[in-house]
């Protein structure tokens, strides 16, 4: 039986502050609770389905986003309602949502409550490069911000709240 | 007064400014220049530098999301080449099987859930529904379980051989890692059996989804995608398709051979044009020379990937895939094909070669014998490999000190390879969809649909929102002013806007 919810962190500890991911899910290892899986993964594209299916039904997801509109280490918080309605802009971006539709169409066990808890980055393409200090220092609150999600859906009443 | 436009089609990733389409217009309004931006990541060669070159299977494997086994191959080979050391029998053989297990997922991926909205749901159809529903909507449900029940499969066996199923760790120069058991080769074997049926499969749906519906048959035959260019793909001793090894064929637009080189001669065959307006290198056949983004023998741009890889091969060395190759020239008018959009058929007649070829080896003997490594004496200096990725021909080299230390590293990934051709694509979609400074909303489409048959691997653009950030057209002048905007929402709208928006 899988737990109810599921903490997944995105990202690849290769590339500077992608690495996000993997310091997150670190920092919560031990923290969330039994009936929490906190789960680490670099992948990308259709593999996230594998991530995101036989699962409970709320998902927290931690992960690096570059808006160059806000400064490093801003935390940004998306439901998946609010992000919803791939428009189809380039098949070749399948990502997140259009997994989770995919999941939801063929009936693997989807969640039907996700949250993106996405951290600014100042660079994310340089392979080897370090995290940028406001990036790291987000991560301790990232990490707060998602256990209080993970609270608040403990006490939620089922379904899509 | 001579004024310039630039028009930025950006599909907001995670990783803005990547992936995106540039198109400059001139004084006049007409397309001048268009490009396509490959995401290229930075500090790869530095952050290799003074590592053991035994690392760089796993260091080049982990740095790419989209296809990684194909990395790691390439990078197992370069490091053959490094210690001079040749594998035994059977370890070439697995890691030929693993590499065709890998070929028909991601090609199966590829053919239903990224082309699929452009076939499958059709160019024609609104962009609501050109996406993965859309495709399940039109295969039906219980084909898409079988597509993704399929995968997990594959990907279990690649899990099983390479150790993890994300980024294989099982090549090591010389051999591999582990060897397959009876049990293992006997799940091997009713996989493939199962791939083989779904090739079949997908063929059938390919005949009676696409190549019965005339008007995606004009579309692929199109002028406005097609471009008469060299080709470049691996082929084994017979001038055959084949992703794993053999000799890297060229061939002109004629379908003439024009070289034919091991992995060791790239360079002497390859090399890369700067432009700049772009950080994209532009990859060329140095024996025929840059003449700029044109088509024609006398240019040296060419082209990689499924439809190159079945323009080099003179046939497929299994039975079915070389039907559907005898097929795939006789309708689309005889060898080479010049028609970009064929890229999804090849790479359906690649997914059925991929898994005989999977057939073949799993019921290899030899595939379960313990003799799976040469161990290195030779003392390192240089070494390069090569493969066919899913999207092109991939090169790995490094040069090391006497110890195995990387002292430089090079790759040239496949859609540097297709740089210059994706560009020219681009462009002429934009020439054959823009007029005068009027942004037609159909150019996001089709100027998408000339990129996307090429599959352009986005490595860093990793776990992306399609279709959750709005698509933005910028037209620019020369100074970066912006004076017209052209944004459409995740719920298809499309608003216009002026100056500075």
């Amino acid at each position: 039986m899988s737990a109810a919810i599921r903490i997944l962190c995105l990202g690849n500890d290769l590339l500077a502050d992608d690495a996000l991911g993997r310091a997150a899910a670190d920092h919560l290892a031990g923290a969330a609770g039994p009936d929490v899986e906190v789960l680490y993964a670099p992948s990308a594209g259709f593999a996230l389905l594998d991530h995101v299916t036989g699962m409970g039904q709320h998902l927290v997801l931690i992960d690096a986003i570059h808006t160059g509109a806000a400064d490093p280490g801003t935390i940004h918080e998306f439901r998946e309602v609010d992000l919803l309605a791939p428009a189809g802009s380039s098949p070749h971006y399948v990502g997140l949502l259009e997994v989770l539709e995919l999941a939801r169409a063929l009936d693997l066990g989807a969640p039907d409550d996700v949250t993106v808890l996405a951290v600014e980055t100042a660079d994310e393409i340089t392979v080897g490069g370090a995290m940028h200090p406001l990036v790291r220092s987000a991560i301790p609150r990232v990490c707060a911000r998602a256990l209080a999600i993970v609270e608040n859906r403990r006490h939620a009443p089922a379904g899509r709240s | 007064m001579e004024e310039r436009r630039r028009i930025v089609i950006d599909p907001i990733t995670r990783l803005e400014g990547h992936g995106k389409i540039d198109i400059i217009l001139d004084p006049a309004g007409q397309v001048e220049r268009a490009y396509f931006q490959v995401p290229e990541l930075r500090g790869f060669e530095k952050f290799a530098e003074g590592r053991p070159a035994e690392e760089m299977p796993q260091i080049t494997s982990r740095i790419c999301g989209v296809c990684p086994t194909a990395h790691h191959m390439a990078s197992t080979k370069a490091l053959d080449d490094l210690y001079r050391v040749t594998p035994p029998p059977a370890a070439r053989k697995i890691r030929e099987l693993v590499y065709s297990t890998f070929m028909v997922e991601d090609h199966a991926l590829h053919f239903y859930f990224l082309g699929g909205p452009d076939f499958v749901v059709g160019p024609q159809a609104p962009a609501a529904e050109r996406n993965v529903l859309g495709v399940i909507a039109r295969v039906g449900v219980e084909t898409g379980k079988r597509v993704i029940a399929m995968r997990r499969r594959l990907r279990e066996l690649i899990a099983l051989v390479g150790g993890k199923a994300v980024h294989p760790v099982f090549g090591l120069p010389g051999g591999v890692a582990r060897g397959i058991s009876a049990e293992e080769q006997a799940e091997f074997i009713r996989a493939a059996d199962d791939a083989v049926e779904f090739g079949r499969f997908t063929l059938d749906l390919f005949h009676s989804v696409v190549l019965a519906n005339p008007t995606y048959v004009d579309l692929i035959v199109s002028d406005a995608f097609t471009h008469r260019t060299h080709y470049m793909g691996l082929v084994d001793d017979r001038n055959r398709l084949n992703f794993y090894d053999g000799m890297v064929r060229v061939v002109g637009p004629d379908a003439v051979e024009r070289a034919r080189f091991g992995a060791r001669e790239y360079l002497e065959y390859v090399a890369e044009h700067v432009e700049p307006w772009s950080y994209v290198k532009f990859c060329y056949l140095k024996q025929v020379g840059w003449k700029g983004f044109t088509d024609g023998a006398d240019s040296g741009v060419y082209c990689v990937a499924p439809l190159a890889r079945l323009n080099v091969s003179d046939g497929v060395a299994t039975p079915l895939a070389q039907a559907a190759y005898e097929e795939f020239f006789a309708t689309l008018g005889g060898r080479p094909v010049h028609h970009t959009l064929a890229n999804h058929w090849a790479r359906v007649v690649e997914l059925l070669y991929a898994a005989e070829r999977m057939r073949e080896l799993g019921g290899d003997p030899e595939i379960i014998s313990p003799d799976i490594r040469t161990l290195p004496t030779e003392t390192p200096t240089e070494g390069m490999g090569v493969v066919e990725a899913p999207r092109g021909t991939l090169f790995h080299h490094y040069e090391t000190d006497e110890r195995g230390v990387i002292r430089r590293a090079n790759l040239i990934v496949a859609t540097q390879n297709n740089s210059a051709r994706i560009a020219m694509s681009v462009e002429k979609a934009a020439k054959g969809l823009l007029s005068g400074h009027e942004i037609s909303d159909g150019l996001l489409n089709m100027v998408e649909m000339a990129f996307r048959a090429y599959d352009p691997c986005h490595g860093c653009a990793t776990h992306s929102l399609p279709g959750s950030m709005p698509l933005l057209v910028r037209v620019r002048s020369h100074e970066g002013e912006v004076v017209a905007t052209l944004r459409r929402d995740t719920d298809g709208a499309v608003h216009r806007g002026g100056a500075a928006a």
